[in-house]
């Protein structure tokens, strides 16, 4: 018995001195291989921060797949929604950084590009449609989440497109919808969807939506001298006349709603189907149309964030962060994950469009054909949107008696304060 | 050796202390005023521009951080004058011969086990959809109607959220207070003949001035401070109708990134702060009297 127990512990020094052994020994080679990545070598534990709640439990499946394939791991954190931004800085500032993260076009990458690293070498990039990435001097430093796009989300049994075409059409439906008990259009209370996305196709409707951002931030121009904001002034006002408070709709019970047919439009996004899917097969029910001010006929298509990997991570984590990114978009599963469990729209080449649900459909077909508005709402002063915009559009309809052309006035003075 | 022993207890205690206090607390308030004077949008590798008093000049033309202190005296003067009555009455209800007193001093008080943030998204489902449909259903829809759309509703829903969860902790103080007092005193001025109210304002009162002072401190610099309830609640909405100061600090620095007007912000917050409660505390405590 006595000498099972030495033997035994013997062996398990063996073992221990063995398992150092190979440590140093893996160490030794990891730095000796110039290009690693294949074979097993296990790369370093990185950090994922991203913005989208929408795809938080299928990335965390992915994270586990990718472990299961490669062996290396990805933590991901969550984060909701409008705060999103916040706590990047926050955390960048710290430096208790992620190694990969998203961003939005405009404002947010401009302020934080001095994080990107540069991705041009990597094979992924060379995959990223035309147009489509997001650069900093020439450089490519993100791949883009995919397309998305936003209008009026309808459902075929209450509404027809047809009767969409103008301001008096427009006016007729909503007014025939209330008459019929039902709720014709719904904005809800969180900022974007309250403001941010419906004032974009004015923004997008001018001949050069940067140009014009530039010339209000320099105040050289009115959104309430502007014809077609003038006219979404008075589709506001149907809007405010017609349908519930949206400052009383949450996004969730603006797509339950909507799901159980006491609304007939919802101004949203393709993403908005995940929600819609948990309450049944909407497949033949839903459609998606163009917001229809000033003949507008085409849906509002772009990217809204991009990965990025953070430069301030250790050499290390950079190669894993890669590595991470090159499976995402080069694997099946990888590829599979975008498409069947995010639900995107791929914005890279080598990705196939899978089945796609009837609002992605909308959009994917709008992208192809080339009729789509852009997000002029991605130029917009950082942060204006949720600080000031939403505010006056609280107040709007919370004051009955507030007119659309006051609350243009109101969004001209706001627009002034943040932009100086 | 007795001495020397009595320092090395007394550095046990105070030395982890002091060594947080001044990491967490003292050298960033020191960082702050630093970079009260610069302009710089809170990204490391971006420039920081020194500008001198600029922020300090900025700020007070600053409408939204005016308003944003004027919501914040507002909110303030009604949370004291609620959370000290309510609290006081609930302490003297709860000291008298009351057989549920016992289980009543645990349901006043258990308001505040919760968390503000938790006790803000509940009271917002109550403003919200709970008093929507009483509205409905009993007709008095002046009253009850969703208080969190209208603009100066919004600050008392905050306020009676706030009211809610301090008021027990109140209690607990002048629970304490009420039985300092000798019992003998009470009985004297019974026999004497005094009224309730001549016992209340001649006894208890004067008797409960250290329990006043520091509920006040309390509630002052707590109320001055508030964000959670606040952040939960309306986060500063309908069209920033209820943005307290903390609130406003915390968009000027994080939403629009202008760390050095956040920080000048807070540097005047923090002034007016100490300075109020301060005055407070000197002025209650001079009103204290020794038994």
């Amino acid at each position: 018995m006595k000498k099972v127990k030495r033997v035994f512990s013997i062996l398990t020094a063996t073992a221990l001195v063995a398992t150092l052994a190979a440590c140093g020994g893996t160490s030794d080679k990891d730095s000796g291989a110039a290009s690693g990545g294949d074979g097993g070598d296990k790369l370093k534990k990185i950090t994922l921060f991203q913005s989208k709640v929408e795809i938080t439990e299928p990335l965390e499946a992915l994270v586990k797949t990718y472990k299961e394939e490669t062996g290396n791991e990805v933590e991901v954190w969550g984060a909701a929604g409008d705060a999103y931004s916040q706590q990047l800085v926050a955390k960048l500032s710290s430096n208790q950084g992620p190694t990969i993260f998203s961003v939005a076009p405009g404002p947010e990458s401009e302020k934080l590009k001095s994080y990107f690293s540069d991705l041009s070498g990597e094979e992924y990039v060379k995959n990223i449609a035309p147009d489509m990435e997001l650069k900093v001097d020439d450089k490519t430093v993100g791949v883009p989440y995919g397309v998305e796009g936003f209008g009026l989300v309808y459902n075929k049994d209450l509404v027809d497109p047809a009767n969409m075409k103008d301001l008096d059409s427009f006016t007729k439906t909503l007014e025939q919808l209330k008459a019929d008990g039902k709720n014709g259009l719904s904005l809800s209370q969180e900022a974007y969807f309250l403001i941010g996305h419906i004032i974009n196709t004015p923004f997008a409707l001018q001949s050069d939506p940067l140009a014009f951002i530039d010339q209000l931030n320099k105040g050289e121009v009115k959104m309430a001298d502007t014809k077609e904001f003038q006219e979404w002034a008075k589709f506001m006002d149907v809007i405010k006349a017609n349908t519930k408070n949206p400052l009383e709709v949450k996004y969730d019970s603006q797509m339950g709603d909507f799901a159980t047919e006491k609304t007939a439009m919802v101004h949203q996004g393709n993403w908005s189907y995940s929600m819609l899917a948990d309450f049944g097969d909407f497949g033949s029910k839903v459609g998606m149309m163009p917001f229809p001010l000033a003949g507008n006929d085409k849906i509002a298509v772009g990217v809204a964030s991009y990965w990025v990997v953070n430069n301030q991570a250790d050499a290390e984590e950079v190669k894993a962060a890669n590595a991470f990114l090159n499976w995402l978009f080069t694997s099946d599963s990888g590829k599979k994950a975008i498409v069947d469990d995010f639900k995107f729209i791929p914005a890279l080449t080598n990705i196939e469009a899978g089945d796609l649900d009837p609002l992605s459909q909308a959009v994917h077909e709008a992208t192809t054909k080339g009729e789509t508005i852009t997000w002029a709402l991605n130029y917009f002063p950082s942060g204006i949107i949720t600080n000031d915009l939403a505010p006056a559009t609280q107040e709007y309809f919370m004051n009955p008696g507030m007119t659309g052309e006051q609350f243009l006035q109101k969004l001209d003075e706001v627009w002034a304060k943040a932009s100086k | 050796m007795s001495k020397s022993k009595d320092k090395a207890w007394f550095a046990l205690f105070t030395v982890p202390l002091l060594f947080i206090f001044t990491t967490v607390v003292l050298i960033p308030f020191i960082i702050g005023i630093v970079y009260s004077f610069v302009n710089w949008d809170g990204i490391p590798a971006n420039p920081k521009v020194f500008v001198g008093f600029d922020n300090y000049v900025q700020l007070f033309q600053d409408e939204r951080f005016l308003s944003s202190a004027w919501h914040t005296v507002q909110f303030t003067l009604l949370a004291l004058v609620c959370v000290n009555i309510l609290g006081l009455a609930f302490a003297l209800l709860v000291t008298t011969k009351l057989r549920s007193r016992n289980a009543a001093r645990t349901m006043f008080f258990m308001p505040n086990l919760i968390g503000g943030l938790i006790l803000g998204y509940i009271w917002q489902f109550i403003f919200t959809d709970a008093f929507s449909f009483l509205g409905e259903k009993t007709g008095f829809d002046s009253v009850f109607f969703n208080w969190l759309l209208h603009p100066q509703f919004a600050l008392y829903a905050i306020v009676a959220v706030f009211t809610w969860q301090l008021a027990g902790y109140t209690m607990i103080i002048y629970i304490a207070g009420i039985q300092g007092i000798p019992d003998e005193l009470m009985e004297a001025a019974k026999v004497d003949g005094a009224n309730l109210w001549q016992r209340l304002k001649s006894i208890v009162f004067p008797l409960l001035m250290p329990s006043f002072t520091i509920c006040l401190f309390l509630t002052l610099s707590g109320a001055f401070k508030i964000y959670d309830v606040n952040l939960s609640l309306t986060k500063g909405g309908p069209s920033n109708a209820t943005e307290m100061f903390a609130m406003n600090i915390f968009n000027e620095i994080f939403a629009y990134g202008n760390y050095g007007l956040g920080q000048a912000k807070a540097i005047i917050f923090f002034l007016i702060v100490a300075g109020l409660t301060l005055t407070q505390v000197i002025i209650t405590k001079r009103r204290e009297v020794q038994m």
